[in-house]
């Protein structure tokens, strides 16, 4: 009985001397940081336990839950054309991949990669591995067993054709793979529904810009368009001023080719040809 | 003493169990070397092995019984028992029944009947004439009686199964190459079903590897066609299995056991299956420590690799191997990943002016307007031109893989090309690597040959 009664006395002992400093910091209506953390709530951004790769594009980083590419999942890049714009838009990450040593691998990429321009974007020929797969379902089943296998730093898939259930599939092997996967699918998808927790719709803009639209994200919906300046990392030293701003210089085409073609409708097209004529301002 | 006894199934003929008892003892081999042969000649042999000393290496009684149990069901065992002594386990096993730990040994071992040690059940006719049914009733006869009127071995089998005397065994020996046989229960018609017998010599073959400590890195599968198959269909097949590393693990290769049989297709049905271990390399053990390393679940990239190139084909799972070449064609050519790197000492130089990310395995002949080049659309032309003019010494026909033959078209010309090469920008197809060139007749050409993707 003693003992019991002593073992009380401590316990009444020691809580106040913890809770006091505490419950004067806390306001009312606010939770300890412990358990803040673990609370999410609809209107914030999604921070997942897992760890993310950095996009290399700080307002990217910024509104994708966790604060990059999200390893554990997958991650759909939803595109007009196939093979535009993927190593622009991945580059950052996948130089942090292979600086640490781990493999690239690409399942059936639309054209065939160029080993001595991803070089100078960073990618090792030691670390990069090519799968041609021809059908869809070879592509899904390499897929399947790169990310079940979860032994690559990073693996982006071009999968067509793939459809709702053959993603979900996907995901959820993904659960248990260290790395970000991506599927790179046709702009077409966009309403059809998805397992891929980040859905992204990029778009390639004219002055050496991406245009990303976030189609979905744990969180909050995001409808505005991030503008991420991206000149491919070879091209930088060629670029002059006047270079650095593409758009200006097609639309004046523009222009001189409707200035061209009024005399053709009216008959005879002009026999100088445009490059010669004076520039239009 | 912790012993137990593997059965052979009984309807088995005189090689198929000897074959079996071979394969038994190569298995239990990779527990303990304590394992020998019960009655070897009789058709009710078996196969004994003592796991007491083994038990704390495979993670305790408790788990090394259920992996005995399940690799054993997998290997054929039709009976397995376990009891103190070898020869109560292997009395225990002959009854069908399992558990020698139910009862006190001797209660056990009395209530069965004389046929289940071979020392004994030579001298049945006598004994049942003495009205002795079970081992029990043999032992309460006096004991001067038995060793006058029966031989020594009756006493010292009854003895030794009680465990009242030491037993004696001769150790089966490793032998120094693999090989094992099986003659599969019905005849199998398709490739893929051959992996379930496969399997079976896989156990025994992964078994024999961890004895050794090594690993294989090549073994083939050998097939016989059965009695009745056509004249065309020849004696058999084979087919060897390769990795990259060596390896003893059972789950990869019959994996990629698996793969190469979905694409083989069998002339005849097939009755007997072989194994042979082609080529052992020593492997390097991971040690079971007290503090955990960064242990990464999966498995590696080279044998994931491996398994897709055996289904897809080696030709079809690469990796670059860079040259040192102007003409983007030949900067860079792919290899199968499995094979080892050419140039591991230092990486070939590269080009320094810039290079697009996607090439065309051809490059595309783009449409022209008023010598503009048109991709989805006019392009702008944003850098150039870039001139590159080399390979007029690079003949069709000196590299390996070329088109040989005199009467090939190209057969004589050489790789020699002359472009000058453009970025151009596409409002849709993004930025392009284009290139103009002479063509014939005084005509010039534009080219869709990269993006800068």
């Amino acid at each position: 009985m003693a003992l019991l009664l002593d073992w009380i006395d401590e316990d009444c002992a020691v809580p106040p001397l913890q809770s006091a400093p505490v419950r004067a910091v806390l306001r009312p209506g606010e939770l300890p940081p412990a358990v803040q953390a673990a609370i999410w709530r609809g209107d914030q951004l999604g921070t997942p336990t897992a760890e993310v790769v950095r996009t290399g594009f700080p307002n990217l980083d910024k509104e994708l839950p966790g604060g990059g590419w999200p390893a554990h999942a997958l991650t759909e890049l939803l595109q007009p054309q196939p093979g535009v714009m993927e190593w622009r838009l991945l580059g950052p990450a996948i130089r942090h991949v292979v600086s640490q040593g781990k493999d690239v691998i690409v399942v059936s990429p639309p054209k065939h990669p160029h080993l001595p321009g991803l070089r100078q974007q960073g990618v090792d020929e030691r670390h990069l591995v090519w799968v041609q797969a021809d059908t869809p379902a070879e592509r899904l089943w390499v897929t399947e067993q790169l990310v079940k296998a979860n032994a690559a730093g990073l693996v982006i898939a071009w999968l067509p054709q793939a459809r709702q259930e053959q993603i979900r599939r996907l995901q959820v092997c993904a659960h248990s793979c260290d790395s970000p996967v991506f599927l790179c699918r046709p702009a077409a998808v966009e309403h059809e529904p998805s397992a891929a927790p980040l859905r992204l719709q990029v778009r390639h803009a004219p002055d050496w810009e991406l245009h990303v639209h976030l189609l979905k994200r744990k969180g909050g919906t995001h409808d505005e368009l991030i503008k991420l300046p991206s000149v491919p990392g070879s091209l930088a030293s060629l670029l002059t001023p006047r270079l650095m701003k593409p758009s200006t210089l097609l639309t004046a085409r523009q222009k001189r080719t409707v200035d061209a073609s009024l005399p053709h409708v009216l008959g005879r097209p002009s026999s100088r040809p445009p490059a010669l004529r004076a520039p239009t301002p | 003493m912790f012993w137990a006894a593997l059965l052979p199934a009984p309807q088995l003929s005189e090689p198929q169990r000897l074959e079996a008892l071979r394969g038994f003892a190569l298995w239990c081999l990779q527990f303990t070397p304590r394992t020998s042969l019960v009655d070897p000649a009789t058709a009710s042999a078996a196969v004994v092995m003592e796991l007491e000393a083994s038990a704390r290496l495979f993670g305790g009684k408790r788990k090394l019984v259920e992996r005995v149990k399940i690799e054993a069901l997998e290997l054929g065992v039709a009976q397995l028992g376990w009891a103190p002594t070898s020869l109560a386990a292997v009395a225990i096993a002959r009854t069908g029944q399992s558990n020698g730990y139910a009862k006190p040994l001797e209660a056990l071992l009395d209530a069965l009947p004389i046929e289940v040690l071979a020392p004994v059940a030579a001298h049945a006719a006598t004994l049942s004439r003495l009205g002795c049914q079970t081992l029990g009733q043999v032992r309460a006869l006096p004991r001067g009686g038995l060793s006058r009127r029966f031989d020594k071995e009756l006493l010292g089998a009854l003895d030794q199964a009680y465990g009242s005397c030491p037993e004696g065994h001769v150790w089966v020996q490793l032998p120094d190459s693999f090989s094992a046989k099986l003659e599969l229960m019905s005849r199998v018609e398709l490739a893929p079903a051959l992996l379930f017998g496969a399997r079976r010599l896989l156990l025994q073959m992964c078994a024999w590897l961890s004895v050794r400590r090594a690993g294989v890195t090549a073994y083939t599968l050998k097939w016989c066609h059965d009695a009745m198959r056509a004249k065309t269909a020849g004696n058999g097949g084979e087919l060897t299995v390769r990795t990259a590393a060596p390896s003893r693990n059972i789950e990869h290769l019959s994996r990629l056991l698996a793969e190469h049989l979905a694409k083989v297709g069998l002339l005849a049905p097939v009755g007997d299956l072989e194994i042979v271990a082609d080529e052992v390399h020593p492997q390097q053990e991971t040690s079971h420590s007290l503090l955990p390393d960064a242990r990464k679940d999966g498995e590696s990239l080279a044998l994931v690799l491996e398994r897709i190139a055996a289904r897809l084909g080696p030709q079809r799972v690469l990796r670059p191997v860079v040259a040192e070449d102007h003409r983007p064609e030949w900067m860079c050519h792919w290899q199968p990943a499995p094979e080892p790197h050419p140039h591991p000492r230092q990486l070939a130089r590269c080009v320094q002016h810039p290079q697009p990310t996607f090439v065309f395995p051809k490059p595309l002949r783009l449409a022209s307007r008023e010598n503009r080049p048109l991709y989805q659309g006019p392009l702008q032309l944003l850098a150039g031109p870039h001139r590159v003019e080399y390979g007029w010494w690079d003949r069709v026909g000196d590299r390996p893989g070329d088109p040989a033959g005199k009467d090939h078209p190209d057969a004589g010309s050489t790789r020699h090309v002359a472009r000058d090469y453009w970025v151009a920008l596409s409002e849709h197809a993004g930025v392009l690597w284009i290139f103009q060139t002479r063509l014939a007749n005084e005509e010039t050409g534009w080219f869709l040959h990269g993006i800068f993707a």
